[in-house]
């Protein structure tokens, strides 16, 4: 007890000091839209004025895959990042790439919204489900209904080769019994395409040139809320989830800046900048966004990180053979 | 004796100048692509065609290769119509106004190619803000026009055809007067004599232009990037950059077999070239000949007509789109006066960082490239003609080969050979800009040596014969006799240089890194991101800084040996 205490103390007093004392350069990996990243970064340097703060913004795989070249290359230029999925922060993980930040407060958090061993920590709940262009003639209630005749050559897909919420998605819908594996290369055949990020299928959607189509919904509801002639369905089989995990790197040459943003992003302030950015916390204590539905009512598609790790690779290839790339 | 031959004057200073040449040239331009051969022919160091095989026995490479063949000999045939017909016109009649509609012409090849097919998207869209405000957007639901092959086609003829009109009008300019004044006065009308004397006579710059179009379409990422990704549609260079992008550095063997493929198809596009560039020699053919200049007569202000409409459909028009598409509030929303705003410049300029990282970056790296290779082109344009170098003269051949590759190929070729730290110094040059730099360096040295070799022509190799006799060394010439008389053409190499890097796409997607994006790249990640609004933005922005460099090349011209500028052919 007295150890666990000291331990607290100690872990405090770092999370203090560092507070007190964080400048310098501090590069940030995310896969947040560009505004949004923007936002968040002006926050946080309003927390902590002295550190300037570097952004580089892609979709996660890309994210991902920059980062590998930069291992390949021997000198990792990221400190922190802050990207779709909890999968690739396992295999950062397993890699030995992310440094633990174990005095970070997490008393508002669900045990499952992080990683045991802390090193990576979930800060939102992002779904993914279906996008409608309000001219639409069917409006889907399903997964299934996206292979109507009326959906042929209306939907559009991001890419799990350049997002992480999308390969998370492809991971999850393949693992229904009723939709299965088989469901991507049927939607391939009903005229689906493939655009690289989320923010390129709204563009589409909002813009008409499609109908349908597979979105992380704070996406669509901003569009919305924008005025752009879009709305947002959970379709009935649920909709997959991604927790969008901040980490540092063992190798940030500005690890307390690294983690006084890991700390700003899971503070009540972080939280409730994500809110008005019309995301949905990961924190209790802070309400989520206005005309979302209660957690309660969202059926959320379960993800077996193990076997999503396991099936990357291929879904991967498979989807690149389907949709090109 | 001394003044007999070249070499016997060679003195230390000529020497360690043809050396560094060589260490340049063989760095930048040789090592990357024997690294791509090594990777995708050989990878475990002796010969083995199991990665390269592989590769293509997959269903999606051999789709994109058939694509990328579809959309550039499609492009390529829109290209040779255009500019075989824009090269006649403009230069056998006399149409007014020459100079304008040349520049309006040439305009879609200075633009960034993913500028023009991001203004082309908006223009065209059933989200498009200026067809909305005339109430002829198409309708909800029908995917945009251009995605796909068709889009892809035209998009690359309306980009190349101007380099099939420079090859057309420089054929026409030598050709032999006699044949067109003899069919003339045996009564032949225009049209019959273009048919039957001139045509035949276009035969080789018809190859050469063609041949250009074709290499130049298999190598363009930013017209397939854009309209072929959101319709699935891709293409070799589009599919190298997406298995890159989201597989990781572990696929680099295999997009090396699929760039040694791409680089094949350009060696035949190559081909027809060299037969141009064997005819280019200014020095060998008569600059006397000149053009008949056919009076139009009441056909003129038809014609005149014909062309304006044309440039200002596939000029004029995509960029009021872009422009209007900067402006608008939200995508999909119509442009009014209460739905314009001026927001989305504000956000890229003061809030997106890597939009001004961008600007900076593009700036140094255009601007660092154009100068060494003004500076580098001097020396070696010196040494292949005034000096007779045998060497010289095989570096700028082998120059022109990172530039006729194309570009993805060369890029993949940098990734390998720079992505490990060097051997020795321990660091790798893969996260810096220099990496881009040292591809912008090998991929354009041609650019910036052709007018000076242009202008080195016409000087009198007495100059430097005299400087020589009277003791003076090679250094202390080339910096009071070739530097000061080539000023000119150096300016235009560099103008050109300066202004192909500053809307380069195609090698720096592939060789960027966190905080060393060019502009080019935030176009297209802005783009990606469904940012439509914002990439116009610095779409537009960037087409600004292009014609006000263009303009500035336009004012140096009287100065310049004709034809350097492609502008002012």
């Amino acid at each position: 007890m007295l150890r666990l205490t000291a331990a607290l103390v100690l872990a405090l007093g770092l999370a203090f000091g560092a507070e007190a004392q964080v400048a310098g350069k501090l590069t940030l990996y995310t896969s947040q839209p560009d505004r949004d990243a923007a936002q968040t970064v002006e926050a946080f340097k309003k927390r902590h004025p002295g550190v300037a703060v570097e952004i580089f913004r892609s979709g996660t795989t890309e994210v991902m895959n920059k980062l590998q070249a930069e291992f390949t290359a021997g000198d990792p230029r990221a400190d922190v990042l802050l990207i779709a999925d909890a999968v690739s922060m396992e295999r950062l993980k397993a890699d030995g790439r992310l440094l633990p930040h174990p005095g970070a407060d997490l008393s508002q958090f669900p045990a499952e919204a992080h990683d045991r061993d802390k090193t990576y920590f979930g800060s939102k709940l992002i779904t993914t489900g279906i996008i409608v262009n309000n001219k639409a003639t069917m409006t889907p209630k399903s997964w299934a209904d996206l292979l109507k005749p009326e959906a042929k050559g209306q939907v559009s897909l991001p890419s799990p080769l350049y997002s992480g919420a999308a390969a998370i998605h492809m991971a999850a819908l393949s693992a229904i019994p009723s939709l299965g594996p088989k469901y991507y290369e049927s939607l391939s055949k009903n005229g689906a395409v493939a655009v690289r990020g989320n923010g390129a299928v709204v563009t589409q959607v909002a813009g008409g040139e499609r109908m349908y189509g597979f979105i992380v919904e704070f996406m669509a509801l901003n569009a919305q809320k924008k005025g752009s002639p879009v709305t947002f369905v959970f379709p009935t089989e649920g909709v997959s989830a991604v927790t969008e995990p901040v980490a540092a790197l063992k190798t940030a040459k500005n690890p307390a800046a690294a983690r006084a943003f890991i700390d700003f992003i899971l503070s009540k302030e972080g939280q409730e900048l994500a809110v008005a950015q019309g995301y949905l916390p990961a924190r209790r204590d802070v309400k989520p966004p206005e005309g979302f539905p209660p957690l309660a009512d969202v059926k959320l598609i379960p993800i077996d990180v193990p076997a999503a790790i396991r099936a990357d690779e291929a879904n991967k290839k498979a989807f690149a053979d389907l949709f090109g790339g | 004796m001394a003044a007999t031959g070249a070499k016997a004057g060679a003195d230390p200073g000529e020497r360690i100048i043809l050396i560094l040449l060589v260490v340049f040239t063989v760095l930048v331009a040789a090592l990357p692509v024997a690294r791509l051969l090594l990777a995708g022919l050989a990878p475990g160091g002796e010969l083995d065609l199991s990665v390269m095989s592989e590769a293509w026995s997959r269903e999606a490479t051999r789709r994109a290769l058939w694509r990328t063949l579809v959309t550039a000999l499609g492009g390529t045939a829109i290209s040779l119509v255009l500019g075989t017909v824009f090269a006649l016109v403009v230069t056998l009649t006399d149409v007014r106004a020459k100079t304008t509609l040349i520049f309006g012409f040439m305009l879609p090849l200075m633009i960034a190619p993913q500028v023009t097919a991001l203004a082309w998207i908006q223009a065209m869209g059933p989200g498009s803000a200026l067809l909305r405000l005339i109430g002829l957007a198409p309708a909800p639901g029908t995917p945009h026009p251009l995605y796909g092959a068709g889009g892809i086609i035209l998009l690359l003829g309306l980009h190349h055809a101007p380099l099939v009109f420079l090859a057309v009008r420089a054929g026409l300019r030598n050709l032999p007067r006699e044949l067109v004044e003899a069919a003339s006065a045996s009564g032949a009308s225009p049209l019959f004599a273009i048919r039957t004397v001139i045509l035949p006579l276009m035969g080789p710059a018809l190859t050469a232009g063609a041949g250009l179009a074709f290499v130049s379409s298999i190598g363009n990422f930013g017209i397939p990037a854009f309209l072929g990704i959101p319709a699935g549609y891709t293409v070799l260079v589009t599919l190298i950059y997406q298995r890159l992008s989201g597989f990781g550095p572990r696929v680099l063997p295999e997009v090396a077999a699929i760039a040694i493929v791409l680089a094949l198809l350009a060696a035949i596009g190559l081909l027809a070239q060299l037969r141009r560039l064997r005819r280019d020699d200014a020095r060998t053919t008569t600059l006397s000949a000149a053009a008949p200049g056919w009076s139009l007569g009441r056909h003129r202000v038809p014609i005149e007509a014909a062309l304006w409409a044309f440039l200002g459909l596939v000029v004029v028009v995509p960029l009021l789109a872009l422009i209007a598409t900067s402006l608008v509030k939200a995508h999909g929303v119509p442009l009014s006066a209460e739905t314009a705003t001026l927001t989305h410049y504000a956000y890229v300029l003061f809030e997106h960082g890597a939009t001004g990282r961008a600007f900076a970056n593009s700036f140094t790296l255009a601007g660092l490239a154009a100068f060494i290779l003004m500076a580098a082109s001097v020396p070696l344009a010196v040494l292949a003609d005034w000096r007779r170098s045998r060497v010289a003269n095989v570096l700028s051949v082998v120059a022109e080969f990172p530039y006729a590759l194309p570009g993805v190929v060369l890029a993949i070729g940098v990734i390998l050979a720079f992505l490990r730290p060097l051997p020795i110094l321990g660091i790798s040059l893969y996260n810096t800009a220099w990496i881009i730099l040292i591809a912008y360096l090998a991929r354009f040295l041609t650019l910036a040596w052709r007018p000076v070799a242009a202008g080195l022509a016409q000087i009198d190799r007495g100059l430097d014969e005299a400087a020589q006799a009277a003791g003076a060394g090679f250094a202390y010439r080339l910096r009071t006799i070739a530097y000061p008389l080539l000023a000119p053409a150096m300016a235009a190499g560099g103008i050109i240089v300066f202004l192909t890097a500053f809307n380069e796409l195609t090698v720096s997607a592939l060789l960027w890194s966190s905080g060393r994006e060019t502009l080019g790249v935030v176009v297209f990640s802005l783009e990606q991101a469904g940012e439509s609004t914002a990439a116009a933005s610095v779409a537009v922005m960037t087409v600004a800084a292009t014609l006000a460099l263009m303009l500035i090349g336009s004012a140096l011209a009287r100065r310049l040996p004709p034809g350097v500028l492609p502008w002012r052919a």
